[in-house]
């Protein structure tokens, strides 16, 4: 059976520079101070594949690359180097939840966003009902998403990416949002779509959702692939990972405090 | 996959947003430069009061000057603005560039509808050559505006104080377009000046064919095409270097 998505040697770097220069003013004064950059290499020579209707789970420490490997995996990054190919449309979930324009209510905020995700239009006004009724969101329809909370927001997320999935599903941190009931909800849209072929990548740290809902996993840590194996010994290597950092941690928590670089100039 | 629904929808939602949802909303797009028009009309009519055209050509210059200030504004906010679409999902970003001059494009429409209606209702009826004209040089300053947004969106995500730069730029090129004042009260030699800025070509241009019933020369034509020609060219090389990567910018 041939790939749904082949991911080969790709690498992501940041350049992160002594000093941030955003506008035009601060590059004008300082033209004639160069600027030193140090490379933030986040991703470097991953590989792997994702097969039709199989659920693959990535885990891996906080700033592993895992949400990065997502963007560059749905196509919102570029990578530096390797190669990504997708035989499939991707529906993505990242960062738990998709992209709302705060001044415009749910139902406008389902077409653009079901737009992006290649629904038709007829399509969006035919299940809008089902949409909301998912998202439990059917009264405040026409209310304006800044009015929403960040769970009514996420709730309406998820509602519209199941609706939308095609063949690919992508999901960064799944069912962190909601009540129990919803998170059940999810929990068995998630099996529904599993089980009627969609493929899934899946990034958690919970090693209940990468045990229960995928076929195989990898660890990621450094920016590299240390594992690729059945979930059950990918959840072992990521816990016994994260035992070993504490240690670390608290080594470094004594050492002081560390400004954390961002990923962009 | 078919982006028919996705432009449909930016330029449906932008109007929304900007006009309130109503065609209500609408009319304040075109008070900002009827208000400009009576005012200056009421100070500087008396100044050029030697001059018959002078209400028709000033509205001209108001009306293109507005979209040509609003669809640029627009424009280069238009990656930033729809930083929601960008970060979250894999989005045509050339389709939020072109989409967000769409309301200026509207009230550009609307204004050519009330121009010639309003020039065949005072019996100086423009011929269809010279009314096809004015579309031809109305949608090259489309063009340009494109051009320059698809340009400045990229680098907006970059350069964070360009709005403010343009903001300074649209305040000088007031002035420098021959919009309250005939550009025949400067010098000749100053005129070529002038024409190095874009939009004084599409305004005066469009005087000439639509007041005065003159097809510019050849040459002029050749110029603005050019123009057009270099700010597509340009605005589509630098979106092309910089808008890969502009979702890590925001």
């Amino acid at each position: 059976m041939s790939a749904i998505i082949e991911v080969r040697g790709v690498s992501k770097a940041f350049q992160i520079p002594t000093e941030r220069r955003d506008t035009l003013r601060e590059h004008v004064l300082g033209l004639f101070e160069p600027r030193q950059f140090q490379e933030l290499q986040v991703l470097d020579g991953i590989s792997f594949d994702v097969q039709p209707g199989e659920a693959l789970g990535i885990m891996g420490r906080n700033g592993c690359g895992k949400s990065t490997l997502l963007k560059i995996l749905c196509g919102i990054f570029p990578p530096d180097a390797g190669d990504v190919r997708t035989h499939a449309p991707i529906t993505p979930i990242l960062e738990l939840g998709v992209g709302w324009n705060p001044e415009l209510d749910a139902v406008d905020n389902v077409c653009l966003i079901g737009s992006v995700m290649g629904l038709s239009l007829a399509e969006l006004r035919r299940r809008m009902g089902e949409i909301l009724d998912f998202a439990e969101l059917e009264r405040f329809a026409h209310l304006k998403l800044k009015h929403y909370s960040s769970g009514m927001s996420a709730r309406l997320a998820y509602a519209v990416a199941f609706a939308a999935v095609r063949d690919v599903l992508v999901l960064d941190e799944i069912f962190a949002v909601g009540d129990a009931g919803f998170k059940a909800k999810c929990e068995e849209r998630f099996r529904g779509l599993h089980a009627a072929g969609h493929a899934v990548v899946l990034v958690s740290h919970d090693p209940r959702h990468i045990s229960e809902f995928c076929d195989r996993a990898v660890l990621i840590d450094g920016g590299r692939i240390v594992h690729a194996d059945t979930p059950s010994y990918v959840v072992q290597r990521y816990l016994a990972l994260l035992a070993h950092a504490v240690p670390e941690r608290r080594a470094r928590s004594r050492l002081g405090p560390r400004s954390e670089p961002r990923a962009t100039d | 996959m078919s982006w028919t629904g996705l432009v449909w929808t930016l330029v449906r939602t932008d109007f929304k947003v900007r006009y309130h949802g109503s065609w209500g909303g609408f009319v304040w797009a075109l008070a900002k430069p009827i208000t400009m028009f009576v005012m200056l009309m009421a100070v500087f009519s008396f100044l050029f009061a030697s001059d018959p055209t002078y209400k028709l050509n000033l509205i001209i210059g108001l009306f293109l000057w507005d979209f040509f200030a609003e669809g640029t504004k627009s424009g280069l906010g238009s990656l930033d603005a729809k930083r929601f679409l960008l970060t979250k999902a894999r989005c045509p970003s050339w389709i939020i560039v072109v989409t967000s001059i769409s309301n200026a494009v509207i009230t550009l429409s609307v204004f050519i509808v009330i121009i010639i209606a309003f020039l065949i209702l005072v019996g100086r009826a423009p011929s269809p050559t010279a009314a096809a004209w004015f579309l031809v040089y109305a949608f090259g300053l489309v063009l340009i505006v494109l051009g320059f947004s698809l340009a400045s969106s990229a680098l907006f995500l970059r350069y964070r104080d360009l709005n403010q730069v343009w903001d300074l730029m649209i305040q000088v090129g007031f002035f420098i377009s021959p919009i309250i004042y005939p550009i025949q009260i400067l010098p000749e030699r100053f005129h070529i000046y002038l024409y190095l800025w874009a939009p004084t070509a599409v305004i005066e241009f469009s005087r000439a064919v639509l007041v005065r019933g003159v097809v510019p020369t050849l040459r002029g034509d050749a110029f603005l095409a050019a123009a057009v020609a270099a700010s597509l060219l340009v605005g589509a090389l630098v979106f092309r270097r910089l808008a890969p990567r502009a979702a890590e910018y925001l």
